[in-house]
Parts: structure tokens; C-alpha cells; sequence
């Protein structure tokens, strides 16, 4: 049982259901959904390793939704890493005495439209995924779970998400950066980058798809979880 | 307050705000159940059935007037306690079955487990110990589409049971079912309640549920109109 809830009882009267939950920011209720949930009397449970395994069975029977958010992020990402990475070869490209090839600054404009554009476009992928899975909210709510814990599922989805699109849009866009740059500078152009380089626009590509994946998850997460299971339940589809 | 009374409902009443009109959804309701009790809520459409279902349920809080489960009133509980009686004491069943489409029936069945902290393992043999018990051990793994009405709506009974509440409330349990399929869920929920000793709550229109049961509460216009016994 929670201690001393941090709400008075009026004000849980004034707002109803799951009241001081609610109240909380979505911050709030991230960093609530993270801490995990301990297994004491009088509190249900659902940690990380059950939204995961719900989550993947989501993506993995609704993959069409899916598909689509991974292919908008994927694209973006493979975008930005195909500028980066041409960016890298050329500069080898001229360390090994050839000429110095140029990526515009305009391309950087196009990409950060392109990951603005992936961003809205999950955003309505998902606020639609919410609307679908209203009554499943609302008996997942019945069956005892909080707020916190819809939210988790959905940033989990957005998490496995963004992680795929985020592989997939770095070797999409190392191939085409090889198809770009290679014919002028050799295909062998990728093995005189530094290792720690690929690396490291490897792990940033991933790093931004994850960011841009649960950013974009975050409003809709946010309204799937603060339903009540009376709202949920009487939405007919 | 009387030691087997599971549920007492003291002028119990919901108010809505719609379009600058109050509706009395419920309007100062007093009831007593008892543990084990089989009682079926009847009323035309707009009664209060659903919102008294709701309230009792604890998925929503009165406007005035008291709930008490077990002797807690539990429009005092905070979110975690709230969520946590869902989990562990009531025991849902709905008219459009409301299973999870992307689970196996068995995960199905084992979801409020998880919820009540129960290790996996433990909580998949117990579900399949469930839905062998209401007639569906070959099923166990079919996803709700791959089965009929009345098959999912046993996988929601089995659900129900998963945390052994003490409480089972169903909303017109029988509405999307055909007459045969509706008397095996009838008789199916009549023999829990006899042979598990759980309180069962339907509001329904069906006239097989109704005579099954211990006693009758009709509803009107948001008030109790006559109790009958069955």
C-alpha cells in the first residue's frame, strides 16, 4: 500500500477515478512507469518483462500498424545516415589523397524535415492504435492495471519500434551511401572509416530513432493511459 | 454492519452532466448482498443498471452514498487500492466478452495473474486448469478470433476467476449469445457460484438468468422499484 498518496481526499473526489495518478505530469508518470512496481500487499503488479512480453504480441499480431512505424522512422533515419556516412567516406576519401566531396548544408535541412515528418506520422499511427484497443484498455484497467502501467505498454511498443527502424534505417543508408559515393571513391571506401566511427553513427542513429519513436508514442501513451475504465468501456468502435 | 453481507450500498447515487441537464443515473439506492448470493439486476435500458454494475465494480465513483465490500467503503481507496480490488476481489464478465485479441486463450486467462504479481509459470498452469474446468482444454491456445461466441465468452469466465475473487459481476453476460450457447453460460456461471460459494452479480434481460437466481432487484429510473426473491 502506498504510504501517505500525495493528494488530499477532496481533490480525489473532485477528479474522480485514479485521481491522484492523473494529476501527475506524463514526466511524472514516466519516471512511475520506470521505477517498476514492488511486489507488496495490497498492489498489483506488472513489471518490465510483462509489457515487453504483451507489447511484442502486439507488434507481432497488429503488424501492420507496426510495419508502418517502423518504415516512417527507418526512412527518416536512413536519410540522416546516408548523409553522415557520406559524409564520413568522403573525408576518408580525402585523407587517402582524393578529392574532397561535399554534403550541403541544405541536405541537413531535409533531413531534420524528414524526422519531423516520421515524428507526426507515428504520432498519428499511434493516437489511432489507442482508439482501436479503447475497450482493451478499459479491461486491462478492470483486471487491475494503472495508469502507469497502459502507459508502459505503449512506450514499450514505441521502444521495440524505434530500435528496428533504427537498425534498419542505418544499413539502409550505408548502402546507399555506398551507392552514392562508391562508384567515385571504391566500395572499399567503408573499410577505411574508423571502426569507432560506423560505430558511433551506428549507435546515434539508434539513439535518435529511439528519442523520436517514444516522443512521438508519448501524447498518445499519455491519453490511452489516464482513460478511466468507464470511458474505455462505453466506447463502442 | 452484518458479518456475511459482502456488499452493502447505502443511498447510493450517480449524477451525469449532459448538456446542461443532470441525469440521475442512479438516484439514492440501498442494497444488501450477501456472500454467496446469486442476484440478477433487471430494468429496462437507462435504468441504472450498467451504472450500478460500474459502481459496485469499482470503476467509478458515486456522487453521494457509500460502497462497502468486505466492510471497506471504497469510494475511500486511492488508485493503487482501487486497482488492486479490481484485481483481486471482482471478477468481470461483459456482454462483448472483451478479450485481448493479440493473447492465446490462456494468456488471456492468466493476465489478471500477472497484475496480482503471480509468477508466470504459475499463473499459465493455473489458467489452464481454468479453461479446462469451463470446457475449453483443447483450446487453450487459440487466439479469440479463432473461437465461437460461447467459447470466448468461457475464456472471459475463466478470466474472471483467474485471481479467485470473491465477487463475480457480469454485464449482460448472455446478450451476445444464442439461446443454447446462453443457457450453457448460465448454467456454467449458476454452478460457480454453487459450488465456489462466489457472489454473482448480472444485470441482464434474459428470463433463463433471471429464474435461475436467488433474487431479483428491479431497477427504475435510478431506484430500486422491488426485490423478488427467485
Amino acid at each position: 500500500m502506498e504510504s501517505s498518496p500525495p493528494y488530499s481526499k477532496a481533490e480525489a473526489d473532485r477528479t474522480g477515478d485514479a485521481a491522484w495518478e492523473t494529476s501527475l505530469s506524463p514526466i511524472g508518470l514516466i519516471i512511475k512507469a520506470m521505477s517498476g512496481s514492488r511486489a507488496e500487499e495490497r498492489r498489483v503488479s506488472f513489471t518490465l518483462s510483462d509489457a515487453f512480453g504483451l507489447g511484442y504480441g502486439y507488434i507481432k499480431h497488429r503488424m501492420d500498424r507496426a510495419a508502418i512505424n517502423i518504415a516512417s522512422i527507418a526512412l527518416a533515419i536512413s536519410f540522416l545516415s546516408t548523409l553522415m556516412l557520406t559524409d564520413a567516406f568522403s573525408r576518408a576519401y580525402a585523407r587517402a589523397g582524393g578529392a574532397r566531396l561535399s554534403v550541403e548544408t541544405y541536405q541537413y535541412w531535409l533531413v531534420f524535415v524528414a524526422l519531423a515528418v516520421s515524428v507526426v506520422g507515428i504520432t498519428n499511427a499511434m493516437l489511432i492504435a489507442v482508439h482501436e484497443r479503447y475497450r482493451e484498455i478499459g479491461t486491462m484497467k478492470c483486471l487491475g492495471a494503472l495508469d502507469r502501467h497502459v502507459l508502459l505498454l505503449f512506450l514499450v511498443e514505441s521502444f521495440i519500434e524505434g530500435i528496428t527502424g533504427g537498425i534498419a534505417g542505418f544499413f539502409v543508408g550505408l548502402g546507399a551511401a555506398l551507392l552514392s559515393a562508391g562508384f567515385t571513391t571504391g566500395f572499399d571506401i567503408v573499410l577505411r572509416v574508423p571502426a569507432t566511427e560506423l560505430l558511433g553513427l551506428f549507435a546515434g542513429s539508434i539513439t535518435l530513432s529511439l528519442f523520436l519513436s517514444v516522443a512521438a508514442t508519448l501524447y498518445p501513451a499519455y491519453r490511452a493511459a489516464r482513460l478511466t475504465p468507464v470511458e474505455a468501456l462505453r466506447y463502442e468502435l | 454492519m452484518s458479518f456475511d453481507m459482502i456488499i452493502e450500498l447505502e443511498d447510493l447515487a450517480r449524477h451525469y452532466e449532459m448538456g446542461g441537464v443532470t441525469v440521475l443515473a442512479l438516484d439514492g439506492v440501498d442494497l444488501k448482498i450477501g456472500r454467496g448470493e446469486y442476484l440478477s439486476i433487471v430494468g429496462p435500458s437507462g435504468s441504472g443498471k450498467t451504472t450500478l454494475f460500474n459502481m459496485i465494480g469499482g470503476l467509478d465513483r458515486p456522487t453521494r452514498g457509500r460502497i462497502h465490500i468486505d466492510g471497506v467503503d471504497i469510494s475511500q481507496l486511492d488508485a493503487y487500492e482501487l486497482a488492486w480490488l479490481r484485481c483481486r476481489k471482482i471478477g468481470y464478465i461483459f456482454q462483448t466478452f472483451n478479450l485481448i485479441q493479440v493473447l492465446t486463450a490462456v494468456e488471456n486467462v492468466a493476465l489478471p495473474t500477472v497484475f496480482a504479481g503471480v509468477p508466470r509459470d504459475e499463473g499459465l498452469a493455473k489458467a489452464e486448469k481454468l479453461l479446462t474446468s469451463v470446457g475449453l482444454g483443447e483450446r487453450l491456445h487459440h487466439r479469440p478470433l479463432e473461437l465461437s461466441a460461447g467459447q470466448q465468452q468461457r475464456v472471459a469466465i475463466a478470466r474472471a476467476m483467474a485471481n479467485d475473487p470473491a465477487i463475480i459481476l457480469a454485464d449482460e453476460p448472455t446478450g451476445n449469445l444464442d439461446l443454447n450457447t446462453g443457457m450453457e453460460i448460465i448454467d456454467l456461471l449458476h454452478g460457480l457460484n454453487k459450488t465456489r460459494g462466489m457472489t454473482l452479480i448480472a444485470a441482464t434481460h434474459d428470463l433463463k438468468m433471471i429464474k435461475a437466481s436467488d433474487r431479483i432487484v428491479w431497477l427504475r429510473d435510478g431506484r430500486i422499484e422491488k426485490i423478488e426473491r427467485g
